[in-house]
């Protein structure tokens, strides 16, 4: 009974602790994060997307618009839109459009904050930090809730993973990769709380 | 002059209905065109065509453009193939779905998922010839010196929320259907075109397994 009681504590104890704890806190310029950033003039995706035991595919047009806002169009293959978000760059979002089987707030919240990771906008952010050890690179922007985290290597040359979280636990890893013309050909996100993986593979057109 | 009003908001009613469809105009005794539909699709026992599908993102200024094969079978057998840019391929086999995206295969019941079967009712209705007898529309029909217009309105509360109309292009010479065209509500639409079709040539009942 002890030993389930102390189990129990450090179980908390653990769970309390602060992500990367161990880690040191360092005033690095993640200016060098900038080149991650993708710029979708026009980009078309394969979209796979599992949940909850479900596989959805489709098309995902990401464009960035004139005004410099970022539209997001996800539909079916045969041409039926799903929805059709907009990420403005001083961080507002507004959807256009979305069927009434997705639409609900959480479901919403999960796909723009999902989305937001991606797209970089938010690097603006001054109270960033970098935590380093002896390999990798964590620069952070604290949100209202949680944090961004985009993880590089130790000279900041190559982008590793990106991922949302809370204090104590990642909620969401996402990776960019092979870059083409500023573009991420594989995009992956997956939820580590519940059972929610995107993936998007660049379409050639 | 109540008189007068009416048979003035009347010929205004007219001329925007003529307007919509530019080279159109509505047909008045849509009963033969019903008749002549429903017989030519009775003879109607396959189709094998290519398609090109073009989605118009309006407000994006965007436009998706994909290519593949389409074979169509009596009764209610259709295989939707697209290749180019992308894989996916769609078999309709009376009430099962078979859907192959590239990654996964996903076999779907339609009497399970009733906006799945409605949206395929469409495709097979519209080749089929039997969307004019489909209770989720009311239909009108324009035409002009080559082909037929056929608009759809949904009806079905479900379909009202996707599709503003669903415009089916009628070729006057056999009655087969060379154009489709789903408006949605946004604006945005996705235009099917069948080219290179063959009627009523033999197409092997193994191209609509679903295994």
């Amino acid at each position: 009974m002890r030993y389930l009681l102390f189990i129990s504590c450090l179980f908390i104890f653990l769970s309390c602790t602060s992500l990367y704890k161990g880690l040191q806190k360092n005033s690095t310029d993640i200016s060098c994060l900038q080149k991650f950033v993708p710029s979708f003039s026009s980009a078309l995706y394969n979209a796979h997307i599992d949940v909850a035991g479900k596989h959805l595919s489709g098309l995902l047009i990401i464009k960035k618009m004139p005004d410099s806002s970022t539209r997001m169009v996800f539909s079916s293959e045969t041409g039926f839109t799903f929805f059709d978000f907009e990420f403005s760059k001083e961080g507002n979002f507004k959807v256009y459009s979305i069927i009434k089987q997705m639409d609900k707030k959480p479901v919403i919240k999960t796909l723009r904050k999902d989305f937001e990771l991606v797209l970089m906008q938010h690097l603006q952010n001054k109270k960033t930090y970098t935590l380093t050890d002896k390999t990798q690179m964590y620069i952070a922007f604290p949100q209202t809730k949680g944090y961004y985290y985009y993880i590089t290597d130790f000279l900041c040359e190559q982008l590793i993973e990106m991922e949302r979280a809370s204090k104590s636990k990642v909620v969401v890893e996402a990776i960019m990769q092979n870059y083409k013309n500023g573009m991420p050909d594989t995009i992956g996100i997956s939820h580590k709380n519940f059972n929610f993986d995107i993936g998007l593979k660049r379409i050639e057109r | 002059m109540r008189k007068q009003f009416f048979l003035l908001m009347l010929s205004i009613c007219c001329v925007a209905v003529q307007a919509q469809y530019t080279g159109y105009s509505p047909l008045t005794d849509f009963s033969k065109f019903k008749e002549q539909f429903s017989l030519a699709s009775q003879k109607t026992t396959s189709i094998k065509s290519d398609f090109v599908q073009e989605k118009n993102l309006s407000m994006l200024s965007e436009k998706i453009i994909s290519k593949g094969k389409f074979w169509f079978k009596k009764d209610n057998l259709v295989r939707m193939e697209y290749v180019q840019p992308f894989q996916y391929l769609m078999i309709i086999n009376k009430n099962n779905v078979f859907i192959k995206d590239g990654q996964k295969e996903n076999k779907v019941s339609t009497t399970s998922n009733k906006l799945f079967q409605q949206i395929n009712k469409i495709t097979v209705d519209c080749v089929q010839g039997t969307a004019l007898s489909n209770t989720d529309f009311s239909y009108k029909v324009f035409d002009n010196e080559k082909t037929f217009l056929v608009e759809l309105t949904p009806t079905a509360k479900n379909l009202k929320a996707y599709f503003k109309t669903i415009n089916i292009v009628v070729d006057k010479k056999d009655y087969s259907v060379i154009k489709i065209d789903m408006r949605e509500l946004s604006g945005d639409n996705t235009v099917i075109n069948f080219i290179n079709k063959e009627l009523n040539t033999p197409i092997a009942d193994a191209l609509f397994a679903i295994h």
